[in-house]
């Protein structure tokens, strides 16, 4: 995989608090990175620096091959709450944009209706974005973020605004947008991070606490544990006489943990077949990210 | 030159569809027209509607077309500069504030094209309106009053358009610079107040900016000396041009202020 950005000891400071503290990670091409933290974290403010929207205090962006004052033009950058002028159609922003990105004026309109369509706003081209409800004023969003075909897009909590079906839809959006470029995307909906992401960055009073794959980050803060539910009482009580971990018991259900007790599902399993024990489930539980954000960003 | 011409665009179409460059010219021409009809019948207006004790018989000063002009320029002066100001003090502030800028701002972008954008399309709308409102003027004078030279007429516009222009590019420079409401109260203070303070202890200067307007009358006068009026212009095109160059500067330096 090619580097596409790398980012060092990104800092930002508004009078002697520091929003931003000493950010560094990197992105691949072709690859979606979930910016998670709480409210305050600093998300917003890391989005907007690698726009070039607010000036980092100190610390290096290198993008690749790029100089940096070209670096705008490959970048697509989605706010939170997009604002749009309400006197512009859907097209002529979108067409604003693409030749604001320096695409050509001929290939500029065509452009634009291409990812109008693509985001789902083919039929409403001429409306006024003034009129536009939540969901469309996002996918309008989306589409000014992508018309210049960027390498990198930024996305400021694309999906939070947005009800379900919208959320869905935008969610499905981007995972097909994801093919083409790298994305870089804000987030406390972790069900998303889940679906979509290849490295998570969790932010906390604007440090990066953790970082690393979905797996990663699961392995290192999972906890995982075995949990076995028994067809009757006494299957559990003969199972906790004879197990040699130590098991914690819950009406019918014991859960092993994996790590402090050393031990695999097979052991586990072959004890079970080779004393008949009648068993009516049995899993291998990890702990969810909402777990993991609870433990690694929030306290 | 293709993100400038984009620019004038989105400017042009800002100004049309919010219906400013209806308005604007409206209000100015209605002024225009409102400045020689009601001198002319003032006297008739008094005596039938004004409560004149019987018998009263009041001597109007006879007007001659050359002073509607310059009382029409008092009307501009200060309601025509208000509108002016409350029209367009929001034209960067107000992008940055509401959040539509960000938009903007994010692509490679630049600032001098992103102010002069906005300094050619108001300064079109706004001259269009005084020119109509003088023309409108220039109309009811000729049918009222007094034939007025046409270059004597086109040399006042021309020199009390500098003026204009300069009010426009105070006020989008300090929009550049400020909040709307710090834009708009110092961009009165710089046009409308600042003209009082000129006038009163500025007799020890003659050349000023806030003068032009005053000069821009002396075309009518026969023998008034002009050598005052060619410097106060440079001194003028001179601000203009540093006040483009620090809103092009104030746009760029705010820009990270905008509301993402």
């Amino acid at each position: 995989m090619t580097q596409l950005l790398q980012v060092v000891d990104l800092t930002k400071k508004y009078g002697s608090t520091k929003v931003v503290d000493t950010v560094s990670f990197e992105l691949e091409e072709h690859t979606s990175t979930a910016l998670i933290g709480p409210n305050g974290s600093g998300k917003t403010t890391t989005l907007s620096m690698l726009a070039g929207l607010v000036p980092q205090t100190s610390g290096t962006l290198q993008f690749q091959s790029t100089a940096r004052q070209d670096i705008q033009s490959i970048i697509g950058f989605l706010p939170q709450y997009p604002k749009f002028f309400s006197w512009l159609s859907a097209l002529e922003f979108t067409e604003m944009a693409a030749r604001l990105s320096g695409v050509e004026t001929r290939k500029a309109v065509m452009e634009a209706k291409k990812t109008l369509e693509f985001v789902g706003l083919g039929d409403s081209l001429s409306k006024k974005t003034g009129t536009f409800s939540g969901g469309m004023k996002q996918r309008l969003g989306l589409a000014q973020a992508i018309v210049h075909k960027p390498k990198l897009i930024l996305l400021d909590e694309p999906v939070s605004a947005l009800d379900p079906v919208g959320r869905r839809q935008v969610m499905n959006l981007l995972k097909e947008i994801q093919q083409e470029t790298t994305i870089l995307y804000s987030t406390h909906i972790l069900n998303d991070a889940e679906e979509m992401t290849d490295q998570l960055l969790f932010l906390r009073q604007g440090k990066l606490v953790e970082q690393g794959s979905l797996d990663d980050v699961r392995s290192r803060y999972a906890e995982p544990r075995i949990i076995i539910e028994f067809e009757k009482e006494q299957e559990l009580q003969r199972f906790t006489e004879m197990a040699p971990w130590h098991v914690s018991a819950n009406g019918l259900t014991v859960a092993i943990d994996v790590l402090t007790e050393g031990v695999g599902m097979p052991a586990i399993i072959a004890l079970l077949h080779g004393q008949s024990f009648l068993v009516r489930k049995i899993e291998r539980q990890t702990a969810s990210l909402e777990e993991i954000f609870m433990k690694v960003a929030v306290i | 030159m293709s993100g400038f011409s984009v620019l004038l665009k989105k400017e042009w179409r800002e100004n049309s569809r919010n219906f400013k460059v209806l308005w604007i010219p409206i209000a100015f021409i209605i002024f225009g027209i409102l400045e020689p009809v009601t001198n002319h019948f003032l006297p008739e207006i008094m005596k039938s509607v004004g409560n004149m004790p019987e018998g009263a018989d009041f001597q109007w000063p006879e007007f001659k077309g050359e002073d509607i002009f310059s009382s029409l320029l008092g009307q501009y002066q200060f309601i025509g500069i208000l509108i002016i100001v409350l029209a367009f003090m929001g034209s960067i502030s107000g992008e940055r504030k509401n959040g539509t800028a960000t938009l903007l701002y994010v692509r490679p972008l630049s600032y001098g094209h992103y102010f002069l954008s906005k300094w050619l399309v108001t300064n079109g709308v706004v001259l269009g309106s005084v020119w109509l409102g003088i023309l409108a003027a220039w109309y009811y004078i000729e049918i009222l009053f007094n034939h007025v030279d046409a270059w004597e007429v086109f040399a006042f516009i021309a020199t009390y358009s500098i003026w204009i222009v300069f009010v426009v590019t105070v006020v989008l420079a300090l929009s550049a610079w400020l909040p709307t409401g710090g834009a708009a109260g110092l961009a009165i203070f710089a046009t409308l107040i600042f003209q009082i303070i000129d006038s009163l202890i500025g007799t020890y200067w003659t050349v000023s900016p806030w003068k032009v307007a005053i000069y821009a009358t002396y075309w009518f006068q026969p023998n008034a000396d002009m050598s005052d009026l060619w410097m106060s212009i440079i001194i003028t095109v001179l601000f203009i041009i540093v006040l483009i160059i620090f809103g092009s500067s104030m746009a760029k330096r705010n820009a990270s202020k905008t509301t993402v």
